[in-house]
Formats: C-alpha cells, sequence, structure tokens
C-alpha cells in the first residue's frame, strides 16, 4: 500500500516530457501573430480621439470636470435660494409701476408701512434727481391722476 | 514571475518578441498536458494552437492576475475538456504519445523515467476525466487548487474530492498490480 505522498510523487516524477515539433511552432506563431496584428489593427481605427473619450480615459480631468460641475450646480443653487420673494418683487420694475395703487398695496400687506416707504424710496432712487423745470405735483401727477 | 509580468507588459505593448518568448517558454508544458488529458497528439497540438492564437488577441488588454503558466494551462484544460466532451461515446483517438523522457538526467535515470511516465500515462487513461484533470493540473503543473476551481468553475471542496478520488483509485489500481 503506497501512502498518498508516494502516489503525488510518482505522479509528479512520471510527468511525461513532450516536445512540440518544428511546423506546429511555425503554424502557431505566424497565426498568433497575425492574430496579434489583426487586433492592434482594430483596436487604433476604433481608437479616433473624441473629447469624451479623453475625459473618461484621464483621472485628472475626469476629476476636474466633476468638481466644474459641481461648482456650477452649488452656484445656482445659491442663486435661487439668495433670491428671495422680497426681492424679486420692485427691482425689475419701473419706477412707474412700484409707485402704482396695486403694487403699494401688495407692499403694504407683506410688510406693513415700513415695506411701503422701503418701495417707495426705491421708486424715487430709480427715478433720480428731480428735473429742475418740474414741480413736485407735476411729477406726481401721474400718479394721483 | 517577473520575467512574466515583463513579457506581459511587453506583449501588451504589441511586440511579437514578448509573444515568441511566452510561447518558447510554455508550449513544451502546455503540448504534455493536452496529450495528457486528451491521449491525442494532433487534437493536443490544435487545442495549444488555438490558445495561442486566442491569447495573441488579448494584445493590449490582457491583465495578469495569478500566472501566466497557470492562464494558459486553465486554457489549455478548459479547451481539452470541451473537445473531449466533443467526442465523448467516440474512441479516445490514436494514441500517439511522443514521449521523450521524464524529468530526470542520465541514461538509466532517463529508462526508469521513461518507464514510469508510461506506466503512470496508463493508470492515468483508467481514471475519470475530471479526476484525472485535476490530478495532472495540480501535479504536473503547479496550479493550486484555489485556481482550479476557478478555472473549471467548481468549487474548491469539489476540486478536492476529485484530487482525492482520483489518487485512491491510482493507489487501488498500483496495488492490484502489484498483488498479481
Amino acid at each position: 500500500m503506497r501512502p498518498k505522498e508516494n502516489i503525488e510523487k510518482f505522479v509528479r516524477v512520471g510527468k511525461p516530457r513532450v516536445t512540440t515539433s518544428r511546423q506546429m511552432d511555425k503554424r502557431t506563431l505566424d497565426d498568433s501573430f497575425e492574430a496579434m496584428e489583426q487586433t492592434i489593427r482594430t483596436k487604433s481605427a476604433d481608437h479616433k480621439p473624441s473629447v469624451p473619450r479623453i475625459i473618461f480615459q484621464s483621472r485628472m480631468i475626469k476629476l476636474t470636470a466633476t468638481a466644474a460641475v459641481i461648482i456650477v450646480a452649488i452656484g445656482l443653487i445659491s442663486l435661487f435660494v439668495h433670491q428671495g420673494p422680497d426681492e424679486q418683487i420692485g427691482y425689475d420694475q419701473s419706477p412707474t409701476k412700484m409707485m402704482s395703487a396695486i403694487s403699494l398695496t401688495m407692499a403694504y400687506r407683506r410688510g406693513g408701512i415700513d415695506t411701503l416707504d422701503e418701495q417707495c424710496e426705491k421708486a424715487i432712487r430709480m427715478l433720480g434727481p428731480r428735473p429742475l423745470h418740474l414741480t413736485l405735483g407735476q411729477l406726481l401727477s401721474e400718479n394721483n391722476g | 514571475m517577473v520575467e512574466d509580468k515583463i513579457l506581459v507588459w511587453k506583449f501588451n505593448r504589441g511586440s511579437k518578441d514578448a509573444l515568441r518568448r511566452i510561447y518558447e517558454k510554455y508550449k513544451d508544458d502546455l503540448l504534455g498536458l493536452a496529450i495528457t488529458l486528451l491521449r491525442d497528439r494532433s487534437v493536443a497540438e490544435d487545442i495549444v494552437h488555438d490558445v495561442f492564437v486566442s491569447f495573441a488577441q488579448t494584445t493590449g488588454t490582457y491583465h495578469l492576475s495569478g500566472t501566466l503558466k497557470g492562464y494558459l494551462s486553465t486554457c489549455v484544460a478548459n479547451r481539452a475538456r470541451d473537445r473531449n466532451r466533443l467526442r465523448s461515446g467516440q474512441d479516445a483517438g490514436l494514441d500517439v504519445v511522443e514521449v521523450v523522457g521524464s524529468n530526470s538526467d542520465g541514461p538509466m535515470e532517463h529508462a526508469i523515467g521513461s518507464e514510469e511516465s508510461g506506466r503512470l500515462k496508463d493508470l492515468l487513461d483508467r481514471l475519470p476525466y475530471e479526476q484525472r484533470e485535476v490530478i495532472v493540473l495540480h501535479l504536473h503543473h503547479g496550479i493550486r487548487f484555489r485556481e482550479i476551481a476557478g478555472a473549471l468553475g467548481i468549487s474548491i471542496n469539489t476540486v478536492q474530492s476529485r484530487y482525492r478520488y482520483g489518487l485512491d483509485k491510482l493507489r487501488s489500481i498500483l496495488n492490484s498490480v502489484v498483488t498479481k
């Protein structure tokens, strides 16, 4: 009875030594070289440089592009967050509209007499200095009817 | 191992010389493996040829994990298994194995080695294909059970049990030969 190690040794020692023939070497190498060249040709044809490919192949460019997208997103979000309802109303309107009865009523409803006063000041600032030839009565005649 | 890594690096950059070196280094071992598994030299030569052609097509993308010898050996084993399935039910084919000698040196050792190789070949032929495959991959080519399991797509326990049963069967065959 042979122990397991003896059997393993017997199998190891009995490993056949085989040599390839010249014909086989030539056939295998020729076909392998041909396959290799074919693969290289196909890959070089497929590898036309394009912007997305360059971005996705370089880790540095990928990180930079990601950072740029994040910064732009944060900028847009902060722009919308800081643009409150009070600022949206009034700044992009003309002084005439700001001084209309409806706009003044809305301002009073939003924030009371302080907001109303603030809106009037803004409208006057937007109008600029009063021309010398105009009286205050003439200036407000449009609003007063 | 380092030499293999350098060869693979060059091969991935399209070096034909590296491919030739890899072929020269492992061709005999791979042919021996294919012959042991299939018992048919011409089919074995076709398999080694196909493995190298497929390997050549991976230039530029081949990633070496484990050993190159292990990778090529498992490629040969997988193709040999497919070929064996195809011809199962048919005769095993002509036995034209050209055994040049064993790993020993000197005329006496050579003679003993040749005799051992011939006896071993006869014994291995009597094993089921799956057991022969695992024994040859592990003992002749030094591939670990884990690698064999990964290459064959079976669990490591299955590989170990095939190995154990194969060795037991070899032992029982040898014992019956001795007692006769």
